[in-house]
């Protein structure tokens, strides 16, 4: 399908999220509250949902049974994809790229430097995979761990290596479940104690309903929905920028090229103030300016308001 | 009035040995405390650069060839607590290389060393806010880092972000692009969740007055007119 510019892509979005907090804490029921949700339990994270709030899952005792089930006609019925968790599913990528290649690992059973590789590059296809190819919304649950740092206690990805750093890279949202008086809370914010990352339009933090008593488990849905709407007014807004943007730095790009000698500078400098700027359009353009003028041998008088000949660059 | 320059990397140097403890040292006497590496930035002193330091300005000129003018970059290792230069290359046999690519893509096209400078007045003082920004275009601001023990949420407290955003206001967001020679990272932060700066910029005059150390301060960093 081919677009132009102007056709902003305000469909609904598909999502990426990392969800994390420590053993026990309800990571594995919040996942089933997103859209049409499939757990990939690698972690036997379904015999802690409870019967009322389980749905399907996707067992396998290895990486290469999961990329097996994972084939569209399997899927048709599933908007959401869960990876419970990420931790094991590195487990199990570990022993994959091991049989791969047996360079991926070392004696022992580890994985060698060369195998934490293939694992970031199999662990990024996989998600692409889920999100591009099957257009899925995609979960991925962590556990946590706590870590004291300069009397800070701090919430930590249980994941080895570079891995805890490349888990975040494809997510559109992350945050970490905690325990908040007598709610627990889905905190999508930076702070001192864990990282997040929340587009930004969404609150930094959710009460997760209470479902104790029962109730419908859709809060994903709902917060899926609202990031949507957030995401398609900011993606409208910041489409109305960029277009603004590019058209400032072209007409501006395009009267810095004409400029040949002091004349057509003295002629063009008062057509760049009259440019409409967006974002950073006006300090770019005024930059290469400078530059053209360096390049020319042009200097300003400022006696005069005038570019005048100086020495060639 | 006179004016005077402010930098995130003054403020940086501070924050830092304000978490310093001098009573809680290592056992290591001849290993300077934060508010001596402090003194040496407020005195604006030269100080050899350490291993991390070179590692980061090797990373950022390999960037810079790449997009550039392909320009052979040195490479520096650490040896038993020496820094030794290994060997210049040209950009495609650097050891950094792909990673350096990456992050060149990252910021192609981009205004590179861009100076952005504000004058304010800030606790009645007049000051010009100033800082060299690695990469800008399209509304976003990019700083190139080099860290071998880089762990999401390592910027967040940086006083850079802040800075720089009081320096260009019109920015979508600021990037951190974080590579420790192999792999790349990315931290974003959005222009509502960016802190002022203001307030930290306040603590510290006040800091240097209670220290008795504004004088020197003024001595060293006075703003050429």
């Amino acid at each position: 399908m081919i677009k132009k510019p102007e056709d902003f892509d305000l469909g609904e979005k598909k999502i990426r999220m990392l969800l994390a907090g420590p053993p026990g804490i309800g990571k594995s029921t919040l996942a089933m509250s997103a859209p049409a949700p499939l757990l990939i339990d690698t972690d036997g994270g379904f015999d802690r949902v409870e019967f009322m709030y389980r749905k399907d899952r996707l067992v396998a005792n290895s990486y290469q049974e999961i990329l097996d089930d994972l084939q569209p006609q399997n899927l048709k019925e599933y908007q959401t994809l869960v990876i419970d968790t990420a931790g094991r599913m590195q487990s199990y990528m570990s022993a994959w790229a091991i049989a791969q290649d047996a360079k991926n690992g070392q004696r022992g059973g580890q994985l060698s430097q060369r195998g934490y590789g293939a694992i970031k590059r199999e662990f990024n296809r996989l998600i692409d995979y889920m999100f591009v190819t099957l257009q899925k919304n995609i979960i991925v649950i962590c556990h946590s761990v706590e870590e004291k740092e300069d009397d800070v206690i701090k919430q930590r990805l249980k994941l080895e290596g570079g891995f805890k750093n490349d888990v975040w890279e494809p997510m559109d949202l992350g945050g970490f479940i905690e325990i908040q008086g007598n709610n627990r809370v889905l905190s999508l914010a930076n702070t001192e104690k864990h990282f997040g990352k929340c587009t930004h339009g969404l609150q930094q933090a959710y009460i997760i309903p209470d479902l104790s008593k029962g109730g419908e488990n859709n809060f994903l849905t709902n917060l899926f929905a609202e990031y949507n709407q957030v995401n398609q007014a900011e993606a409208k807004h910041i489409e109305e920028a960029k277009a603004l943007y590019q058209a400032a730095m072209t007409g501006g790009r395009l009267l810095i090229a004409d400029v040949k000698d002091a004349q057509t500078a003295n002629e063009t400098f008062p057509l760049l103030a009259k440019l409409e700027h967006r974002l950073t359009s006006e300090r770019e353009i005024k930059a290469e300016w400078v530059a053209k003028m360096k390049e020319l041998g042009l200097v300003y008088d400022k006696a005069t308001g005038q570019y005048v000949q100086g020495v060639k660059a | 009035m006179s004016q005077y320059l402010m930098t995130h990397s003054l403020l940086g140097a501070w924050l830092r040995s304000m978490k310093d403890n001098p009573f809680e040292e290592g056992d290591d006497p001849e290993k300077e405390t934060a508010l001596e590496e402090f003194m040496h930035v407020l005195r604006r002193e030269k100080t050899p650069a350490t291993i991390a330091m070179q590692r980061g300005i090797d990373f950022e000129d390999l960037v810079t060839s790449i997009l550039t003018d392909g320009r052979p970059v040195p490479y520096h290792w650490e040896n038993k607590d020496k820094m030794i230069l290994l060997e210049t290359h040209p950009p495609e046999k650097h050891p950094y290389y792909e990673a350096a690519c990456k992050v060149a893509n990252m910021v192609r096209g981009a205004k590179l060393q861009y100076v952005a400078q504000k004058p304010v007045v800030i606790d009645g003082m007049e000051l010009l806010l100033y800082g060299r920004l690695d990469a800008m275009k399209e509304g976003r601001i990019f700083d190139i880092k080099f860290s071998g023990s880089y762990e999401r949420g390592k910027y967040r407290d940086s006083t850079q972000h802040p800075m720089y955003y009081k320096l260009v206001p019109e920015i979508m967001n600021f990037t951190y692009i974080v590579s420790n020679g192999s792999d790349v990272w990315t931290e974003v932060y959005w222009f509502d969740e960016i802190p002022r700066i203001e307030p930290v910029i306040t603590d510290f005059l006040h800091w240097l007055r209670d220290m008795n150390l504004m004088e020197t301060y003024k001595q060293y960093w006075g703003a050429l007119g």
